[in-house]
């Protein structure tokens, strides 16, 4: 792998067009086998021109300054990669997971890959189908929301992982059929110039007689992190007890939006008081106002405090399966890990990689007790939802 | 077939008649054959709907939110129809028959607003008339606090028919071209007023014209879905969508099913008026008809052209410029970047559908024009089915079929152009059908008479005279193929990119800085390839 020709620049070249990726195809080579020098000297990665080091992984701006050196496995102590591995990318950061699979295939010059992005849900559906044919271009699977990739699995589209893939992340962040790669806690973004942060109940349970919380909160119905969340109420509490608590919600005058960055967003404008998002959304508020007044809040124990994940599978059926195992030991690399963690503001779901800015860690949050699987089973939440007139 | 009478004036049925006799059998076998390929998707959704208990079904079904969705859409595609008709007809009547200033600009940038995908219309029109958007910003210091609600069905009405409405300008537009104009000049000086004139003759020779525009925009109100999420008005294709993101095929089925019994129905009624046919190429020729003098109308006239092109133009285009040079900093390290491959793919896979549908439309369109029987409009009829399917059923219907059935073709760029040419061979039909009704038969009679065969008089005396028909209903193919946007992000190969995906990508996480580019550029290469569908008219004057 040392010995990399133009030629293969130039065909990865095609497949990603990037200009940064120009620059870096031609020296690759060189930063696969330097990187042990670069990741390993803790510098934070000033190691010069050409080298892949950390901070290619790393994001930028004001809240992922002054970070320190990831813990975990680094990649240099992982196998290479080499072959090709064809991705079902699904939605949400689909474009920054992109950049990661590219990192990774600037680094190994004899590793190639194509991909297909779309919604977590649609790529669920789709290889539920293709396993019942036995037949999926797909060798990986990454998605959003552990519902997707627990549909693939009881779909018997998914592949066994061994324990060497999966044994860094908590037991609570995994299955035997798909690994968690990046945590999304649910939140409360609340805007600081009107509430301060005591105006918030510890429960979701206390939320429709909070008079603070009256006609200004907003939320996002048809956003499937929101119907997680639902179903994990629901999985908690009971049918009737959701019901009951979205009905009081509605007559506390919540408003309904399309998707929880719009409703970060409006929390940060001031139009609403609070909102239910996932915390990622407020980050990236924050990362592009810094003096925007939002600040997230979380609650205890419930629905509301839920931490679904992003994760990967290997699809049943690939011809790739060592690779695609190899693969998922990348993504849950330090390199990787610190990528999810400041780039797309999740939380890290190896432990020893600590999340971006004032977040609390992902031990100091006090998640109910769900089994993330059971997320898949969106049935009775959507004609829950639709009988309350949300849908 | 039952013998006409021989009256005096049913000479010209007579010879409809004789021809109908002659039309060769093997013509109905393809048509019919092709209609059958068509019709396939169709099969898993019953399929999928059987698969459904039908106690189930019976609850799904007849349940107060069921009914309120199927009123919400029929009351969307009445509105989206009959405001078209309004929009369009009267833009090609001053377009074509009278002394409209700038005539040639005004019918270009009427035709335009159809280039736009009517989801990014939509977009544009809640960025711009939206709570805190950017008329309201505008307004603010003179102390607009509030604007009228554009979310609902009023929204939803005015985007749908801005940006439909070129299918009944287009077609109304084909028809008033290439009938004779002498006709007119005869009425008038039969001391007919205008309007009279305009009712009792020109009228029903446009008619089909404006029907099947009419057809066109009802079927595309029905089946689309971004455009409604949008502007959150709650229609089928939305609860369908939410039915099968969450893998419940059969309930989608199930509403799919129901979706297309709608569509049979607007076929139905839309059927009525396939009467109105039979005067339509009456008189031969494309004489043109003297200019009627707008007089004093003239400014109203202008003033109504302007408004439409303002909203239907001039809204979008401006917000996407606005989109591009709105910079957002949290996302200048979004990892998704054009590739020119996108541009290529889009124009390629549009091309190759359009290519399919004229050559698979043109016999089912000659068949339906030529022949009064019930099979031989049947597959005319047929294909207008897929047109209602929407993008996500027919999407998961091929997945299936191809993963079943043809598993070689599964995800490849064959399937892809099958299912455009499934969803919107209609409009080459129609388009195509509509010239042929123009031509009178006894050209082709004529040419039968000395000798030639069916095939061969059809090339030599029919084809070269609906050829401005083909070239325009490939040319529509063309363009919503472009802009079509479930379908393909079902079906698109592994690595398979094209202007709508990129932009769909690009969306969907907030970029819109990144959208704005590709989303010009497929706006530009449409408003292209329609300059040529009118440059190419060979009926157009100036």
């Amino acid at each position: 792998m040392t010995d990399t020709s133009d030629s293969d620049g130039e065909q990865t070249d095609v497949r990603a067009g990037l200009t940064r990726r120009r620059v870096l195809a031609s020296t690759a080579a060189l930063g696969a086998t330097s990187l042990a020098g670069c990741l390993g000297g803790g510098d934070g990665g000033d190691g010069g021109a050409g080298e892949i080091t950390l901070a290619d992984f790393r994001g930028s701006g004001p809240l992922v300054d002054a970070r320190g050196q990831p813990g975990g496995t680094s990649i240099e102590d992982l196998p290479d990669l080499s072959g090709e591995l064809n991705f079902y990318l699904g939605g949400g950061e689909g474009g920054l997971y992109l950049d990661l699979i590219e990192l990774f295939s600037d680094i190994y010059p004899d590793f190639s890959f194509g991909r297909t992005l779309d919604s977590s849900r649609s790529l669920a559906n789709k290889l539920g189908q293709e396993a019942a044919a036995g037949v999926s271009p797909a060798d990986v699977f990454i998605s959003v929301d552990a519902g997707s990739l627990g549909q693939v699995a009881d779909a018997d589209g998914a592949l066994e992982l061994p324990s060497e893939v999966t044994s860094e992340v908590p037991e609570s962040l995994r299955t035997n059929q798909w690994v968690g790669i990046a945590g999304r806690a649910r939140a409360v973004p609340y805007n600081t110039d009107q509430l301060s942060e005591s105006d918030i109940p510890d429960t979701v349970r206390d939320f429709p007689q909070t008079s603070a919380l009256a006609d200004g909160m907003g939320w996002a119905p048809t956003y499937s992190a929101f119907q997680s969340f639902v179903t994990a109420m629901r999985l908690i509490r009971g049918e009737d007890a959701t019901r009951q608590w979205l009905n009081d919600m509605l007559d506390h005058g919540v408003e309904s939006f399309d998707n929880e960055f719009r409703v970060s967003n409006q929390v940060a404008n001031g139009a609403l008081t609070a909102g239910f998002a996932n915390h990622y959304y407020a980050m990236r508020v924050r990362n592009q106002r810094q003096n925007a007044p939002i600040e997230l809040t979380f609650t205890s124990g419930d629905a509301g405090a839920l931490i679904n994940v992003s994760g990967a599978q290997i699809v049943n059926g690939t011809d790739n399966q060592e690779l695609a195992e190899n693969f998922l030991r990348h993504l849950l690399s330090a390199e990787a890990q610190e990528f999810f963690a400041t780039r797309t503001f999740a939380y890290p779901t190896v432990p020893d990689v600590a999340p971006v800015g004032d977040l609390p860690t992902i031990d100091e949050l006090n998640p109910p007790d769900v089994d993330l699987s059971e997320l898949s089973d969106t049935g009775p939440t959507l004609a829950l939802l639709d009988d309350v007139g949300l849908l | 077939m039952d013998t006409p009478e021989l009256t005096d004036n049913s000479r010209a049925d007579v010879i409809r008649h004789r021809i109908r006799q002659a039309l060769p059998t093997t013509l109905t076998g393809v048509s019919v054959l092709i209609a059958l390929l068509l019709l396939s998707p169709v099969a898993w959704v019953l399929l999928q709907a059987a698969a459904v208990g039908p106690d189930q079904a019976v609850e799904l079904l007849w349940n107060g939110d069921t009914l309120r969705i199927v009123t919400n859409s029929m009351v969307l595609v009445g509105a989206v129809t009959a405001a078209s008709i309004l929009v369009g007809v009267p833009l090609a009547f001053l377009t074509v028959q009278t002394d409209l200033p700038f005539r040639r600009f005004w019918t270009i940038v009427s035709a335009l607003p159809l280039v736009i995908p009517s989801y990014i219309g939509a977009f544009a029109f809640v960025s711009a008339f939206g709570p805190r958007g950017v008329l309201q910003g505008v307004l603010a210091p003179l102390g607009v606090q509030e604007l009228p609600e554009i979310y609902g069905l009023v929204g939803t009405v005015l985007v749908l028919t801005l940006f439909t409405y070129p299918y009944v300008y287009l077609t109304t537009r084909a028809s008033l071209l290439s009938f004779d104009g002498t006709v007119v000049e005869a009425a008038r000086t039969l001391n007919h007023t205008r309007w009279e004139a305009f009712r009792r003759v020109t009228l029903p020779q446009i008619k089909p014209g404006i029907a099947a525009g009419s057809l066109l925009v009802a079927l595309y109100t029905l089946s689309d879905f971004g455009t409604p999420a949008i502007m959150q008005y709650d229609v089928f294709t939305r609860m369908i969508y939410v039915w099968y993101n969450n893998a419940f095929l059969g309930r989608a089925a199930l509403f799919s099913l129901l979706l297309l019994g709608l569509t049979v129905g607007i076929l139905l009624w839309e059927s009525r008026f396939n009467a109105s046919r039979e005067g339509a190429h009456v008189s031969a020729g494309s004489r043109r008809p003297g200019r009627i003098s707008l007089g004093r109308w003239k400014w109203p006239a202008l003033a109504f052209c302007s408004l439409v092109a303002l909203l239907g133009l001039a809204v979008p285009l401006g917000v996407l410029f606005m989109w591009l040079f709105r910079t957002s900093p949290a996302y200048a390290e979004g990892g998704l970047t054009f590739e020119l491959s996108y541009a290529f793919n889009s124009i390629g896979v549009a091309a190759a559908a359009a290519v399919a549908a004229v050559a698979l439309g043109l016999p089912i369109a000659y068949l339906a024009a030529r022949s009064d029987g019930w099979l031989g409009s049947l597959p005319e009829r047929a294909t207008y089915v897929g047109y209602a399917m929407p993008g996500v059923v027919l999407g998961l219907a091929l997945i299936f079929l191809g993963l079943k059935y043809v598993s070689a073709l599964y995800l490849t760029v064959p399937l892809l152009v099958f299912a455009y040419v499934v969803r919107f061979i209609p409009q080459a039909v129609g388009t195509i059908e509509s010239s042929i009704l123009q031509v009178d038969p006894k050209h082709g009679e004529a040419a039968r008479s000395m000798g030639n065969s069916p095939l061969r008089s059809f090339r030599r005396v029919v084809f070269p005279q609906i050829a401005p028909g083909v070239v325009a209903g490939g040319a529509l193919v063309f363009l919503t193929t472009m802009k079509e946007l479930p379908a393909t992000l079902l079906l698109r190969p592994l690595g398979f990119e094209t202007f709508v995906t990129y932009i769909w990508q690009v969306q969907e996480q907030g970029y819109y800085g990144q959208a704005a580019v590709p989303a010009l550029i497929l706006v530009a290469v449409s408003a292209l390839s329609m300059l040529i569908i009118l440059k190419g008219d060979r009926y157009d004057v100036t």
